[in-house]
């Protein structure tokens, strides 16, 4: 059973036409890996999911009832967490309350700190500083760990790898790796390495268009593929 | 992102903490420094007495333009949009606080039809529904939804026509004296038979809600997207039932309510109208936002040319309707006693009901230089609590930065940037009424203060609420002693007369020290660089 279904999605912003049909599939319980090239429309997926840039055609499913065309705040309080491209952490609010904002219920923070503070041991020691004061690694989990408080079913990260030093990515894998246990993932990455350790399956986009899925383990030995469509 | 690999960063260097601790506290710098400017200015040139006198003024109006500013500062700041009928909003209440100050009868008068009227919109998703059905027949469906609109305001021209609306006669106002109870005690004026509630009232109400109704549905269909349903809850029927509810009962005690009116204290008259102005200021805010703003947020100019199209619109409408091109307003007897023991002295002479009171040797308006420049204080500490403590305030925070990123955490934003224009234009008619006895009533009031406020953001910084209130601040302290060195010159080197500068140069310094301080620092006092 998919907890997250997209059919030949096509959306547009303004007058360009970004994505020009994508279908994935997310399973639940698994990670997948949105792979292609720069531009090539995995964030645009991203958004369109959450109704940030609409769909113009096709249908967006989750938990088995149609989201299309639902207002954003209302798809991500259905369940779906967001952690953007560029963390979008607020600057003038601190860390405690860059997660305090995150909270559908009150005391959804407190219920969760054992979760967020055992995958990022470094962030209790932050919690009452300025979001702005925090490094790039620090602000990638304070955005991970956002996307933690509210009881969400399915995460949508967008290039956790970015711009983190080796040490950094090693660590933000293990969180992921942890966090997929319980929680369904749809991962954008640019980095196949990463990419290759943290999805189970992986869905191909190359200009506007999902032009293959599969099994991450058989695409790991297929060199053609990876050639063609992810190589640079 | 230079940075971004690093979990830790080393220590600064000595000289780099200076460095920064300079940068995070010029804006503080300045400030202080201005202050010390236009202080050591004014005692250099005022005798003692008249300095400090001179500084309250400042105050005063200093916290007029920050109820103006920081309501403006607000909605740009959160929205990107810049209200430029904020200032007739302003007017709006100065007139609306006169009319439930001196004419309580004519505005129960006008308020009974207007929440008949407003009850149907409560029903929203209704009409949303049966607008995306009517938008559905394809041809004719916006030829439908005007139809629907001149329905709508025919029906509610006819019906209106049954309710005692005083106040279609501008003469009515016009020949009414500042203090309307003073005159009933008196016997010069006789106060307006009583009505009944009996079957043409009941249907006047009817055809009204209809006519509300049919309007709403109008609108509905002319905006008709599809997607979205929201269905209708029992809390929207709530609402409506109760906006008619209001006004069957406003009509029904209208007359002991008025006659209980007139007949408290004008100070407690006073308090209810300046919490009416600021409320009616907050709804005619929020309905602003919904109908005309929100369908236009990605199209800014638009949105500029539909404000600036608003305020013509009141100011024309205040014409209109109140008739006189100026008012005055009586000060409330709290703050307007003469004769025994008048002025007093000290600090508690503030609540010794004189008119003025003398400190430290200079002589104070009560209500001008002491209870606006509280009122201004409770609102800065008022708003500043709300933006730092609440839920709300905390999510304007987010917002301000990233709406969109606010929005993908299950939050929705537009509701927060309603209530949010609803807030800073609520704050702008408070300042009006508050404005009222002491400047007056004028239809241009509004363009010269948000003017000034304008100015005043530009130097806070437009972005920054603590920015508002510091150059609103500036402006009205620069502009009293400017005022005031007019009437007593001030000896300045290589000058064989004392210096008085012209009144024309009030306006001139606040622009002067715009520009000074924009040269200095060129996103203002508290403003960010980026933007």
């Amino acid at each position: 059973m998919n907890l997250l279904e997209l059919r030949d999605i096509h959306t547009f912003i303004g007058q360009f036409h970004i994505l020009e049909g994508v279908s994935v599939e997310v399973p639940r319980g698994s990670v997948v890996a949105l792979l292609g090239r720069n531009g090539a429309g995995k964030t645009t997926t991203l958004k369109t999911i959450l109704g940030l840039t609409p769909a113009r055609s096709g249908t967006v499913t989750f938990d088995g009832q149609e989201i299309t065309g639902l207002r954003s705040f209302d798809i991500a309080a259905m369940g779906i967490g967001f952690v953007p491209e560029h963390r979008a952490i607020f600057s003038d609010l601190s860390v405690e309350e860059n997660l305090r904002i995150a909270e559908r219920r009150k005391g959804d923070l407190e219920r969760k700190e054992d979760l967020i503070f055992g995958l990022f041991p470094d962030l209790k020691r932050l919690i009452g500083l300025p979001g702005t004061s925090l490094s790039g690694g620090q602000q990638q989990m304070l955005a991970v760990a956002r996307a933690l408080v509210p009881d969400n079913r399915l995460l949508l990260i967008d290039e956790p790898s970015e711009g983190l030093a080796p040490v950094l990515i090693e660590q933000m894998i293990e969180a992921i790796t942890r966090l997929s246990d319980t929680t369904t993932v749809l991962l954008v990455e640019q980095n196949f390495i990463v990419a290759s350790r943290l999805g189970k399956t992986y869905v191909i986009i190359e200009e506007g268009r999902s032009v293959k899925s599969g099994e991450m383990a058989d695409l790991v030995d297929d060199h053609d593929t990876i050639q063609r469509y992810l190589g640079v | 992102m230079a940075d971004s690999t690093q979990t830790e960063r080393p220590a600064p260097s000595r000289n780099r903490r200076i460095a920064d601790a300079i940068r995070r506290n010029r804006a503080r710098a300045t400030v202080l420094a201005v202050l010390l400017f236009l202080l050591v200015a004014a005692m250099a040139g005022l005798e003692s007495d008249q300095w400090f006198s001179t500084l309250m003024q400042g105050l005063s109006v200093g916290a007029l333009v920050f109820l103006v500013a920081s309501g403006f500062q607000l909605i740009f700041g959160l929205m990107d949009v810049l209200n430029l009928a904020h200032g007739e909003l302003f007017m709006l209440g100065a007139y609306i606080g006169w009319t439930v100050y001196t004419r309580f009868d004519t505005f129960v008068d006008v308020l009974i039809p207007v929440l008949v009227v407003l009850a149907p919109f409560a029903l929203l998703p209704l009409w949303r529904d049966l607008g995306r059905r009517l938008a559905g027949l394809e041809r004719g469906a916006r030829l439908a939804g005007w139809g629907l609109l001149l329905a709508g305001g025919t029906l509610i021209g006819v019906s209106i026509t049954k309710f005692p609306l005083v106040i279609w006669d501008a003469e009515g106002f016009a020949t009414t004296p500042g203090n309307m109870s003073v005159q009933l005690d008196l016997g010069m004026l006789t106060p307006l038979p009583p009505d009944s509630f009996g079957w043409p009232m009941a249907l006047a109400f009817a055809v009204l809600f209809a006519g509300g109704a049919v309007l709403a549905l109008g609108l509905a269909a002319l905006r008709a997207r599809p997607g979205e349903q929201r269905p209708l809850s029992p809390k929207h029927a709530a609402a409506a039932a109760g906006l008619v509810a209001g006004a069957v009962v406003l009509h029904l005690v209208k007359d002991p309510l008025n006659e209980w009116i007139f007949g408290i204290s004008t100070t407690w008259r006073f308090f209810i109208a300046v919490v009416v102005a600021a409320a009616v200021g907050a709804v005619v805010g929020a309905l602003m936002e919904v109908f005309l703003i929100r369908p236009l947020y990605d199209r800014p100019i638009y949105t500029l040319m539909i404000t600036l199209g608003v305020g013509f619109v009141l100011i024309e409408l205040a014409r209109e309707v109140w008739g006189r091109p100026s008012f005055t307003m009586a000060r409330p007897a709290a703050f307007n006693g003469t004769g025994e023991g008048c002025p007093a002295e000290g600090l508690g002479g503030f609540f010794s009901g004189c008119s003025t009171v003398i400190v430290f040797g200079s002589r104070l308006r009560v209500y001008n230089e002491g209870f606006i420049v509280l009122m201004g204080i409770l609102v800065l500490i008022g708003v500043s609590l709300l933006l730092k403590r609440t839920r709300i305030g905390m999510t304007i925070r987010a917002g301000v930065q990233d709406p969109e990123m606010v929005e993908a955490l299950g939050i929705n934003v537009r509701r927060v940037f309603t209530q949010v224009f609803a807030l800073g234009t609520g704050l702008a008619a408070l300042g009006g009424v508050l404005a009222a006895p002491s400047i007056g009533l004028s239809t241009e009031m509004g363009a010269l203060f948000l003017l000034t406020a304008i100015v005043a953001l530009a130097i806070g910084g437009l972005t920054s609420f603590p920015g508002a209130a510091a150059g609103a601040l500036l402006i009205g302290l620069l502009q009293q002693i400017i005022i005031r060195l007019g009437q007593t010159g001030i000896d300045l080197p290589f000058m064989d007369e004392p210096f008085k500068p012209s009144p024309t140069l009030v306006p001139a310094a606040s622009i002067i020290l715009m520009v000074v301080i924009l040269l200095v620092l060129p996103s203002g006092l508290f403003g960010r660089g980026n933007r």
